[in-house]
């Protein structure tokens, strides 16, 4: 072969391999789509999402209280976590000396190589008999622990590697330039920071928050061991509930048995892929404007 | 850097081939595999079986592993594996997607509560009964342990648990009480030695195991801070004679066979595939149905009767 076929080769090649993972997502979500449509026929969206009953062997499918689930664990572990990541990642871009950061940010990554399970058990082992025991009765409320304070707390701590190592990143990308002109103006270095780096940064602290809410939204495992899969909508942080990705994890085994059921949890499989793919492109396109403009 | 390509193609090739041997083996060297997955109830059942059979059939490998019952069905239904184990009953839906099944063993399942309990003396005494479970698990109308023993000035709540997973003993218990699994209420767990933990952490839990996962396999006793609730039967407000069979592994299965424990909870446990079963693993069910019934009593599980044995080989061969 001559060089410049060889050059063809090579470049179709990738062209194939790209295409081809690209297309994986398309794939997926189109199959979750055709195995999903038997109880989109049976019953209207609004139907399937608004009502709260879960009885699969008398056909209910109500998928609210997974919903109001997942979010409220989501919601709860973002709100337990900006506040800690936010601080953080200032403290590594902004006050860390070199040293410091070196063994810092190695030993935060770590946190997002343990797998799922580790966290559920150590969810389940920690952090459930404090609630029970501890953060309940300091409260006024009793609960077995399995809860949703539970599952945002253990939520929080799995999705801090991805908003810390993504927003240092883009507090590095403040050019000098804009924290020189700051301190010219006779600023202190807090002054810089809160009102010069974090503001040119929001949009890219933005972008890490959504990438870790992505994270979080389809986490299962873990929360799957210490929620408590309760299908009820929860009305309070110490309620037992019940995430979408749970449901299907934990019913998957019953989906050949009870007709209409493998539909419902492929729809709810669906619903998962579509939120989650939804804020990833957010996350991208907003973290690539962020990049563009520092240029 | 044509060097580098041909190590690399070299190392490539090298495993490559270590990883495919087994496929390129003449037939008499070549071993064969049987998948089992599903049930925790049969799990430990299972694995002494396997262990037995690879004794005597060194060129055949089992492997095996858990995940609820509902996993084995939806394994085996899915050919994803040769035997999948199923504590339950096979519904007609299973069946018509071509589940095929033999009875093989036969165990139970048992409500647990802590023993750390208020009111564990009373429980032990007295029993609980079926509407009392029926109260706890379904209708929501007893809520605390007061209520459970007739002691109303315990107002002590209670913390149900029960199974997160599709699995047999969920619905077993729940076939005890007349309902389905998906109508017992509670903090769901993953998992049969999930439900012991949270039962065994929780003073105020109550829970419900196979018999293998309540009771230590080397004490015969039930496991460190649990206690076994006694059903009381004859619904006449204490544990009679008669109804006293929780001490040991040794004794409930006693139990079950004689009947004094009802079924259900206590129910044959199940092998399922699609379609039939053939080659290797109809070879292993058939030594499960002879042979194998002599490790059941042992590993804790009741064999079955010398009639339902013949009933369920014939089954297998026909």
């Amino acid at each position: 072969m001559n060089r410049r076929s060889k050059d063809i080769v090579a470049s179709k090649l990738m062209l194939l391999a790209t295409i081809f993972s690209s297309l994986v997502i398309f794939i997926m979500a189109f199959a979750l789509f055709q195995r999903s449509s038997p109880i989109l026929g049976t019953q209207s969206l609004s139907e399937l999402f608004l009502t709260s009953s879960w009885h699969p062997t008398k056909g209910e499918f109500g998928f609210y209280p997974f919903v109001i689930g997942t979010l409220s664990v989501t919601g709860l572990a973002m709100i337990l976590a900006i506040p800690i990541c936010l601080l953080s990642a200032i403290y590594l871009a902004e006050y860390a000396p070199g040293k410091v950061r070196g063994i810092v940010k190695p030993l935060i990554d770590l946190l997002s190589g343990i797998p799922s399970v580790v966290y559920g058990l150590w969810g389940v082992l920690l952090v459930v008999p404090l609630i029970r025991h501890y953060v309940a009765p300091f409260a006024g409320a009793t609960t077995t622990g399995y809860s949703v304070l539970a599952g945002g707390i253990v939520l929080a701590i799995m999705v801090f590697p991805i908003i810390i190592s993504v927003s240092e990143e883009v507090f590095r990308t403040v050019p000098f330039e804009v924290r020189e002109a700051s301190f010219a103006l006779g600023a202190t270095k807090w002054e810089t920071v809160k009102h010069v780096v974090v503001r040119k940064a929001l949009p890219g602290f933005l972008a890490a928050i959504i990438l870790g809410f992505s994270r979080a939204f389809g986490e299962t495992m873990a929360v799957l061991m210490v929620m408590g899969n309760v299908a009820k909508a929860p009305s309070s942080l110490f309620d037992p509930a019940y995430s979408l990705p749970a449901l299907i994890a934990n019913n998957y085994g019953e989906m050949m048995s009870i007709p209409l059921y493998d539909s419902a949890l492929l729809l709810a499989a669906l619903i998962l892929l579509l939120v989650i793919a939804f804020f990833s492109i957010l996350a991208r396109v907003v973290l690539i404007r962020v990049e563009r403009r520092s240029v | 850097m044509n060097r580098k390509f041909v190590a690399i193609a070299a190392v490539v090739i090298i495993i490559a081939s270590v990883v495919t041997y087994n496929y390129f083996t003449s037939p008499e060297e070549q071993t064969s595999t049987i998948t089992v997955s599903g049930a925790w109830a049969l799990y430990p059942m299972m694995v002494k079986w396997a262990e037995e059979f690879q004794k005597i059939h060194p060129k055949v490998r089992i492997e095996v592993s858990a995940g609820g019952a509902g996993k084995g069905m939806a394994d085996a239904l899915a050919g994803l594996v040769d035997i999948g184990m199923v504590s339950r009953e096979i519904y007609p839906a299973e069946i018509e997607k071509g589940a095929f099944w033999v009875s093989v063993v036969k165990d139970a399942v048992v409500p647990t509560v802590n023993k750390y309990n208020p009111v564990y003396e009373d429980i032990l005494a007295k029993g609980v009964k079926r509407s009392a479970f029926l109260g706890i698990y379904v209708y929501g109308n007893i809520t605390t342990w007061g209520q459970v023993v007739g002691r109303p000035e315990i107002t002590d709540e209670i913390d149900v648990y029960t199974r997160s997973d599709s699995c047999g003993a969920g619905e077993t218990w729940a076939k005890y009480l007349g309902k389905k699994q998906e109508d017992l209420k509670g903090v769901g767990v993953y998992g049969d030695p999930g439900l012991a933990e949270a039962v065994k952490n929780d003073p105020l839990g109550i829970g419900y195991n196979n018999i293998n996962y309540a009771y230590d396999a080397k004490t015969g006793k039930p496991i460190e801070g649990i206690v076994i609730a006694p059903l009381d039967l004859n619904e006449n407000g204490q544990v009679d004679k008669n109804e006293d069979f929780y001490r040991t592994r040794d004794q409930i299965i006693e139990a079950i066979s004689k009947g004094s424990y009802p079924s259900p909870p206590a129910r044959e446990l199940n092998l399922v595939t699609k379609g039939k079963f053939t080659a290797a693993a109809k070879e292993f069910v058939n030594w499960i149905l002879t042979d194998g019934q002599k490790y059941a009593l042992e590993t804790g599980y009741l064999p079955l009767s010398e009639e339902r044995r013949a009933e369920e080989l014939k089954k297998l061969e026909g």
